[in-house]
């Protein structure tokens, strides 16, 4: 028996079971056409870059010896690092870095893949989580330059490391939910691709990636309200010290992060078709 | 029979269906579209409907907002197994956006939609091609985007090349391709994905002739098998040689629909003009004024028989002319027809049979103000019969056009037998008495 399609103007929230269960058959269905867009993008990606997978390496290490050198010259003044300042910078970059490609990269990769959405019916979660699979071997690339720093400068690692990726998914995650979440407005307008960038520097502004975080003041505030900060500083402490600062605000940003994902995703669902309807005509 | 028409009776419905199961593989009920042609409005009104969808639902979907227009207006069609539909109507009638709710990629405003079985856009020819990979990479990138299984890519893979003819360039990358190269590959990719359902926009002049011939050879396999098409092409003569039903569109609206002759018909005397006569064998033309015209004008496409007398009947075999009539509006020199005849129906018609060229003969005509009629005298009609539709221009030096007739549709008759063959070849018999036999020794004179 031939599967069979019903296109109707009904909304699908009517339908909440069907609904729920075509994201599901639809997520399977696009694991192996994630994986093949996957190698796609990654073989493109540094196929025509001269420094190839150098590429992941040199954000981290220029922010770093940036900061190392600005902070020597007293520059400006931050408080004491659990670990030495050049790691301490070079590992939140990293980190920071894969939170903004997972932000970055939905909106991206649904712009790039305007035509083939206006052309052919398949499923958009490959398109996700093509870019998510992308995020992961990227980060993979920076664990080498991770695993050196951490010889070189001799950072103590607990036990605790193991669960460190754990807390990098959770960081993955909040970043895709606002990628998902701003990926369809994207295709439409293109002031979201034009103020991602702005909006991610002010971001990592008020996120502890470059200084430890601030206890005081009206700024000391503003960042425990970041909801990266708990994210990306448990990620850093289970890979080092081992003691966490943040473990509430931690599970409190999980803990939401995937219930959002799970609405963002039937939010995009939903929005897709409109998008593509008013992008090509 | 594809479709079959609200109004038509019920008998001719079931004579016309072959298949026992009349299950259709697709049907639209009532689906209507409505568009948007100020961007920031239509983006504005996208926003806004994934809003109303997003809190349950859009009321009043079936209603215009301010500067929207109907895209596609209560269409209802059915098409079943093995049977193919061609789309026809002008430049926005609403053809591609119909194929693409059909394919699930837009949401109707009213109506429904219902798919049963794979389908297959061949709407999309490379999509998802990255210009940097390879050929093989993007085989593999591309068929998993039309849903297929890596399995099932590689058990294809060898048919894909094979077929696109590029086995020498499969692993450069496809940016070194030719563009009737990269056109080959996204179509292989497209056509082995085994649907089945095809829809078809507009893709099928990718290649040269000889590629373009083997496409329609698949399609025809395709169907065979019983997969069943939507096709949508100006060229009524694709149309005519594929489907055996057709759709005609009017901004939105449909006009007619049913047995492909009628409707390709219909379409082309809306398109030219409403007042062409057409008759058995001849096609007559209303006159154009002179700002209508570029210089010179059919008005009359007919034939003449053996004595110069008008005729309707053709016969395989008999000395006859194809005429035209024609007005010009100033003194042109160097003015040469071209003619170009493909077959109607079955199999081999992907091609030509006959294209005659006054510019290959070197035969060009000066024309005064006023009629004049061209004649193309054939001392023997070497078609055999059928049914045949000319394309016919009048030209200037090759690269201005005058005039074009794109579909002049004609029948051949035979007197004689030539059935089982693809042309009539002048012949005699003749029965010569030996009187010396000839030796194979014997030089020969």
């Amino acid at each position: 028996m031939p599967p069979e399609f019903v296109y109707t103007p009904d909304s699908l929230l009517r339908r909440p079971r069907f609904l729920l269960w075509t994201m599901w058959r639809d997520l399977l269905a696009s694991r192996e056409l994630a994986w093949r867009l996957m190698v796609r993008d990654i073989s493109a990606q540094y196929r025509q870059a001269a420094l190839g997978i150098a590429w992941a390496f040199i954000p981290p290490v220029a922010m770093a010896v940036g900061f190392t050198l600005a902070k020597d010259a007293n520059v400006f003044t931050v408080g004491e690092t659990d670990i030495p300042y050049p790691a301490f910078v070079m590992f939140n970059t990293a980190l920071w870095q894969t939170f903004v490609d997972a932000a970055t990269g939905p909106v991206q990769a649904v712009i790039i893949a305007k035509p083939m959405l206006a052309r052919v019916n398949f499923p958009r979660e490959a398109i996700i989580l093509a870019k998510l699979g992308e995020v992961g071997f990227n980060f993979g690339i920076k664990l080498i330059l991770i695993v050196g720093l951490f010889l070189f400068f001799r950072v103590p690692v607990s036990w605790t490391v193991i669960l460190a990726p754990v807390a990098l998914i959770h960081l993955v995650l909040l970043g895709t939910l606002v990628g998902i979440l701003l990926a369809p407005i994207g295709v439409l307008y293109q002031d979201v691709s034009k103020s991602l960038n702005m909006i991610m520097g002010f971001w990592l502004f008020l996120t502890p990636v470059i200084y430890p975080v601030p206890t005081e003041g009206a700024f000391g505030m503003l960042v425990s309200l970041n909801p990266v900060a708990p994210l990306l500083v448990t990620t850093r402490e289970l890979a080092t010290t081992g003691v966490l600062t943040e473990a509430v605000s931690f599970w409190v940003v999980s803990g939401l992060t995937l219930l959002g994902l799970l609405l963002t995703w039937i939010g995009f669902r939903i929005a897709m078709p409109y998008v593509v309807e008013r992008v090509t005509s | 029979m594809t479709i079959r028409l609200n109004t038509e009776s019920l008998t001719e419905s079931f004579m016309a269906t072959p298949e026992p199961d009349s299950q259709p593989v697709i049907s639209v009920e009532g689906v209507s579209k409505k568009f948007c042609r100020d961007l920031r409005r239509s983006l504005f009104y996208g926003v806004r409907d994934i809003a109303a969808d997003l809190t349950g639902g859009r009321p009043h979907s079936d209603r215009l907002r301010p500067q929207e227009f109907w895209a596609l207006k209560d269409i209802s069609f059915q098409l079943h197994r093995g049977q193919a539909v061609g789309l026809v109507g002008s430049n926005g009638a609403g053809k591609s956006t119909l194929l693409r709710i059909i394919s699930g990629l837009i949401k109707p405003d009213t109506g429904r939609v219902r798919v049963r079985g794979r389908l297959a856009p061949l709407i999309a020819l490379g999509a998802g091609f990255n210009p940097i990979l390879t050929g093989r990479e993007n085989i593999y990138a591309n068929m998993s985007i039309l849903g297929l299984t890596t399995q099932q890519i590689k058990q294809r893979f060898h048919e894909v090349v094979e077929f696109a003819e590029i086995e020498d360039a499969i692993d450069a990358p496809v940016q070194t391709y030719s563009s009737g190269m990269a056109a080959r590959l996204g179509f292989a990719c497209a056509i082995y994905t085994e649907p089945n359902i095809l829809l078809i926009d507009e893709v099928l002049a990718v290649g040269d002739a000889r590629f373009k011939a083997k496409c329609y050879r698949r399609l025809y396999e395709l169907r065979q098998r019983g997969v069943a098409f939507i096709l949508v092409n100006h060229n009524s003569q694709a149309i005519l040689n594929i489907c055996d039903q057709a759709i005609y569109l009017t901004r939105g609206a449909l006009v007619t629909q049913g047995e492909v002759n009628a409707v390709v018909d219909h379409y082309e005397r809306d398109l030219f003009l409403n007042s062409i006569e057409r008759s058995e064998n001849r096609m007559v033309f209303p006159p154009k004024a002179a700002a209508e015209s570029n210089g010179i004008d059919f008005r009359d496409l007919f034939f003449r028989d053996g004595d110069g007398q008008l005729t309707q009947t053709l016969s395989t075999g008999e000395p006859v002319s194809l005429c035209a009539t024609c007005e010009a509006h100033d003194s042109y020199s160097g003015v040469a027809l071209d003619l170009r005849i493909a077959k109607v129906g079955g199999i081999e018609s992907a091609g030509y049979v006959l294209s005659l060229r006054g510019q290959n003969d070197d035969t060009f005509f000066h024309l005064s103000p006023g009629l004049a009629e061209i004649r193309l005298q054939l001392p023997y009609l070497g078609l055999v019969p059928g049914v045949y539709s000319a394309q016919i221009r009048l030209r200037k030096d090759a690269v201005y056009t005058f005039d074009v007739v794109e579909s002049f549709r004609f029948t051949v008759t035979s007197r004689q037998n030539v059935n089982k063959c693809q042309f009539y070849q002048p012949h005699s018999w003749a029965l010569v008495p030996v009187v010396t036999p000839v030796s194979a020794r014997q030089p020969l004179p």
